[in-house]
């Protein structure tokens, strides 16, 4: 049964990522500027120019362009930066592990922050506590994360001066620097998710307190604690996933911003650079890898959504 | 409950605590430093990721900094912008057509293999090769044939007569390179192996790249670093919290963060003129801008000072075409008739054009840059007052190439170089056949004018040529010229021996650790 | 209606959030009248001045009046928001209706169609729009309601298909009612609480997209004010100018706040499984 559903769903995937490939495909086309012209910015002169769109194919015809990049992709090759000459794949790949971690640690930061809030302000439904916990969730929302992230900069270096490492280093290389690299872009994104997680967390807590199978707990004359987490938690998990599934997919797209703003050599910062940059080839694969990416993370949400909750039925 | 709030706190502390933990090694490595023996590393904070590693292939200057450490030309400027030798001992020129280089003996490549005539020869055989699409090919147009008569000795054989030639040589991508590294990598885009003081390590996309030590550099006890390690941090607030804080040691400011950076006593700011001059671009084929009154109008409309002082924080020259820096070449233009700002002046000239009520136009410019968006913002206003009603249009940074070399738009904002030679800043930019006139400009006299100067050889005499190209290109205005900004390094006061000056921002080849 | 008057009277939450959100909008509306000088008007001889009596809020980088910038500033912020979100809502609303009601081969394919623009990023996906369409104020609403599309296709379509399962429409269906009618009366009403609540939580996403937008320098066209485009520019002069970043980031954080607590308690009230206290 389950086995169906996710191989109906891994199936249903194909059209999805085809459509992105043409989309995004067509997106770098229709952008006026060609990786040619950047390259060679005032320097151009018209055979350099022709010379460079050749060397890149970008003389053929829109569909025989589209079929070698998509052979390519189809057989693990997403070609080289057209800018760099780095091979796409590994590249995308290596930043990949930056901005899943740093994914990681943000979501952790948040559920840290949100989730013990939201249980709060359910139990205290329309008391003073969950008055002030929505206040602070929602104000962490509120604030647009190149703000706050500018201003912790200056502050961290003006008054306490101190300001991260440069460098990324990998977790595995040094465990310490690495999570000092990290701290501060992923309190930013965590406190930006916190809001939307609490505000689930809380109104899904609500929701089952008020379910009747509680009240007959409580009528049994069951300890608060136990209810609270026996039942009203576990059940409320559930919608509490989904959103947080959602924001994990949304993340790994890459914190284009914050990852800029702190030099962090993600996933994010190599797609806007390589927009800016007219990079096809580095677009097409990482947009194709972040779709990917998004909706396999949809798939997992879906698929442990389904097994946390019984009642529902995949057909 | 409380326990839910206990655990928060708990967080907090223990990132807190992660957080400054950092401070702590932080200081441990300041006291390191101190040290008579401090490690000969230098961290340089770079704004934009080098785009590639090709000096053949790659302007953009990100990648220049770089790779002018690890390769080296013919000849190179000193700091008082006079041609000196680099790769070539000395070089003499028998002929009009005709010039010999002698080359420093013992120069080895980094993959330890000698530096030979044949390396020049192939090196300038691959700029001119139409496959390698070479940005400074049209530099280098004139080269008939390359020679190695011997290992040490190369000769070069014009086509026509070329007063240009030396000072090309200079260019930072006109470089010797190996011939076997080429064939092995297919390109030099990922690797880099030069003649110069600094190996190439290693290159970690959007994070660092690392240069070490060439024990056998042919310059004795040069250089003194062990390493260089550039990180690419593209904001600013980043990059000022990092020097404060001593992670880096040395990065390019804008200047008002320098005029802040400049009260702190663990830094140094060392300010150079730079080889920039900002301008407005008129496409002189569309309406009205086709006629040199109102481009003459505008150019009395506009308040240069002002623009220099908001903009550039004041630390801005008023510039003509060729950038004051270019001491030689660069006339004076503060007595200019056209930079005297006039507006009942500018009004008559509009009125005269038939425009006395002024028009409506588009003023293009790059978003990616801050100062050619403020710069916009002022003229905009400036322009107002003479009844010029302008809209401003930012693009990013690959459409704003595009409008410009497909001339796109009517108004243009943009910064230019001027080179290392007025014929670049005159001839290429505005020579009716120039690959970077973008403005449709075509002038009769000007084409003969600059022509004649890239062929005169006598240095008086090309002078007075390019005085009076420069004062026929203010007098139609094809753009108006607007300053050239100073440029800032900040540098923690631990490292010794740095003077950038305008040819040569990151010249580390001298500095040391103390 | 007036349930839900009552209801929202009795959250605080939901209270404040509606009068800051009255407070903005009246701003709005009139601000030519109150901003004290024109946002554009470079006072030359007063750049970069503290707040003071002639200037409130101080003064930017060219000498210009931030409170009038701000002022004016609103109105922008506030167009971007409610137009942005009124083309994703309206498209969301359209297509959610035909693929919730007609299910099969319309709906895969819709529904297809909105995976592919919610598999891309948010930001790079306004991004890649207004490059191919070019920067503009309407542009950068249209981008902006694309990227709010898919969201509100979805919201729209679980609600439909959820209320068609009910017995008086199938009723409806079976006597033989025209499609265009069942939806117009019976099941646009229906499911119009969830949508409103993803409207007023668009809102505010809108607004930050906006700043998101300037900060990669592809926001509204300056010399406009607008909220991000200030917080952008002002981020270089923060630490010696601190009143250039000050004030625009509490206004777009007190609008985004205020939309926020407004569409919490949205939330609180039209949510249909909170209605049984």
């Amino acid at each position: 049964m389950m086995y169906a559903y996710i191989t109906r769903r891994l199936l249903m995937l194909i059209p999805v990522l085809f459509g992105v490939s043409i989309f995004i495909f067509v997106m770098m086309r229709v952008v006026p500027g060609d990786v040619a012209m950047t390259i060679l910015g005032t320097d151009a002169t018209p055979e350099s120019l022709a010379q460079l769109r050749k060397e890149f194919g970008l003389n053929l015809p829109l569909h025989q362009q589209y079929l070698n990049w998509m052979g390519g992709v189809l057989s693990g090759d997403f070609g080289e930066s057209m800018r760099s000459g780095q091979a796409v794949l590994p590249d995308i790949l290596s930043r990949f592990t930056i901005t899943f971690e740093l994914t990681l640690l943000s979501a952790l930061i948040s559920w840290i922050i949100a989730i013990p809030m939201g249980i709060i302000a359910a139990i205290r439904h329309n008391t003073k506590t969950d008055f002030s916990v929505r206040m602070v969730s929602l104000l962490g929302v509120s604030v647009p994360n190149f703000a706050m992230a500018t201003v912790l900069i200056l502050v961290l270096a003006l008054f306490f001066s101190y300001s991260p490492p440069v460098g990324y280093i990998g977790f595995f290389e040094d465990p310490l620097r690495n999570l000092q690299i990290l701290i501060l872009p992923s309190l930013v994104l965590g406190t930006g998710m916190a809001g939307a997680v609490m505000r689930m967390t809380r109104s899904s807590v609500l929701e089952i307190l008020r379910q009747d199978f509680i009240r007959t707990i409580r009528a049994k004359g069951a300890r608060e604690r136990v209810i609270i987490f026996d039942h009203a938690l576990r059940n409320a998990m559930i919608p509490i996933l989904t959103i947080i599934g959602m924001q994990v997919g949304t993340l790994l797209g890459g914190a284009v911003i914050i990852e800029q703003i702190f030099s962090l050599p993600g996933l994010g910062q190599l797609v806007l650079t390589a927009i800016t940059q007219r990079d096809f080839t580095v677009v097409q694969g990482s947009v194709l890898f972040i779709a990917f990416v998004f909706v396999m993370i949809n798939l997992l949400v879906d698929v442990l959504y389904s097994y946390l909750d019984p009642r529902i039925n995949y057909k | 409950m409380k326990k839910f709030w206990v655990l928060v706190l708990l967080s907090c502390i223990a990132i807190f605590t992660v957080a400054c933990s950092g401070k702590d090694t932080k200081t441990e490595g300041e006291a390191g430093e101190k040290k008579p023996n401090a490690e000969q590393t230098l961290k340089i904070a770079n704004d934009q990721e080098p785009a590639g590693l090709d000096p053949h292939k790659t302007p953009a200057a990100s990648s220049v900094r770089i790779y002018s450490q690890v390769y080296e030309g013919l000849l190179t400027f000193d700091k008082d912008m006079k041609i000196v030798g680099q790769l070539a001992e000395k070089w003499e020129q028998p002929d009009d057509l005709t010039y010999v280089f002698n080359l420093v003996k013992g120069v080895k490549f980094h993959n330890g293999r000698e530096m030979t005539a044949e390396d020049v020869k192939y090196s300038f055989e691959r700029i001119l090769d139409e496959k390698t699409a070479s940005h400074i090919k049209s530099y280098f147009a004139n080269i008939d044939s390359v020679e190695a008569v011997d290992p040490t000795t190369v000769k070069f054989t014009l086509a026509k007569p070329d007063a240009t030639f030396l000072a090309n040589l200079t260019h930072s991508s006109a470089v010797v390179v190996a011939k076997e590294v080429v064939e092995e990598k297919g390109d030099l885009q990922q690797t880099a192996v030069g003649t110069g003081p600094f190996k190439f390590e290693k290159w970690v996309p959007d994070n660092s790249v690392t240069l070490t030590k060439n024990p056998d550099y042919y310059i004795k006890d040069t250089p003194k670093l062990d390493k260089v390690v550039y990180y690419t941090m593209k904001e600013e607030s980043a990059r000022l919290s990092a020097i404060r804080t001593g992670e880096i040691d040395f990065t390019t400011v804008s200047a008002k963060s320098a005029e802040l950076l400049g009260k702190s006593k663990d830094l140094t700011i060392k300010p150079y003129q730079s080889l920039e001059y900002s301008y407005v671009g008129f496409n002189v084929n569309n309406k009205p801008l086709n006629d040199e009154k109102v481009r003459q109008a505008l150019s009395l409309a506009t308040d240069r000072q002002s623009i220099a002082d908001i903009v550039w924080n004041g630390d801005a020259v008023i510039s003509g075409p060729v950038a004051p820096s270019m001491s030689d070449w660069a006339i004076d233009v503060t007595k200019e008739e056209f930079y005297q700002k006039d507006q009942d002046k500018a009004k008559t000239l509009l009125a005269e054009a038939g425009y006395p009520d002024g028009f409506e136009i588009v003023i293009t410019t790059a978003s990616t840059y801050p100062d050619m968006v403020d710069t916009a913002q002022l003229l905009q206003q400036q322009w107002k007052e003479i009844g010029v009603k302008a809209t401003i249009k930012q693009i990013e940074w690959g459409d704003y190439i595009d409008t410009w070399s497909n001339k796109k738009a009517d108004i243009l904002i943009g910064r230019n170089g001027s080179g290392t030679d007025p014929d670049r800043a005159l001839n290429y930019f505005f020579h009716s056949t120039g690959s970077a006139n973008v403005w449709n400009f075509a002038d009769k006299n000007f084409d003969s004018i600059v022509e004649k100067g890239k062929q005169t050889i006598d240095t008086g005499e090309r002078k007075q040529l390019y005085t009076q190209a420069q004062k026929e290109l203010l007098n139609l205005s094809p753009n108006l010229f607007l300053v050239s900004p100073m440029n800032f390094v900040a540098v923690r006061n631990n490292v010794e021996g740095f003077t950038p000056y305008p040819h040569n921002a990151q010249n580390i080849i001298g500095v040391s650790i103390k | 209606m007036k349930e839900f008057f009552v209801k929202l009277s009795h959250d605080k939450v939901g209270i404040m959030g509606f009068t800051g959100i009255f407070l903005v909008v009246i701003i709005g509306l009139f601000s030519p009248w109150i901003a004290p000088y024109s946002p554009e008007k470079m006072f030359t001889s007063h750049v970069m001045e503290g707040p003071s009596s002639q200037f409130l809020f101080g003064t930017d980088e060219f000498g210009r009046d931030i409170l009038s910038r701000i002022i004016l500033g609103t109105q922008v912020s506030l167009k971007v928001g409610l137009i942005s979100v009124g083309i994703g809502a309206s498209m969301g609303l359209l297509f959610g209706l035909i693929s919730g009601y007609f299910q099969g081969k319309v709906d895969s394919i819709i529904m297809r169609v909105m995976d592919v623009l919610f598999a891309f990023p948010d930001i790079l996906l306004a991004l890649a729009i207004v490059a191919v369409l070019g920067p503009s104020l309407s542009n950068t609403m249209i981008a902006i309601g694309i990227v709010f599309t898919p969201v509100f296709t979805r919201t729209v379509r679980a609600a439909v298909i959820s209320v068609k399962e009910s017995e008086y429409i199938t009723s409806a269906v079976a006597i033989g009612v025209s499609p265009v009618k069942i939806i117009m009366k019976h099941i646009t009403p229906n499911i119009l609480a969830p949508f409103i609540v993803q409207i007023s939580l668009a809102l505010s996403g809108a607004i930050l997209t906006e700043a998101a937008l300037s900060f990669l320098g592809l926001g509204i066209q300056p010399p406009n004010p607008s909220w991000g485009g200030m917080l952008d520019a002002s981020r270089t002069y923060m630490e010696f100018a601190p009143w250039t970043i000050l004030f625009p980031a509490a206004a777009i954080v007190f609008t985004i706040f205020c939309f926020n607590l407004f569409g919490d308690s949205l939330r609180d009230i039209l949510d249909p499984k909170m209605r049984k206290s």
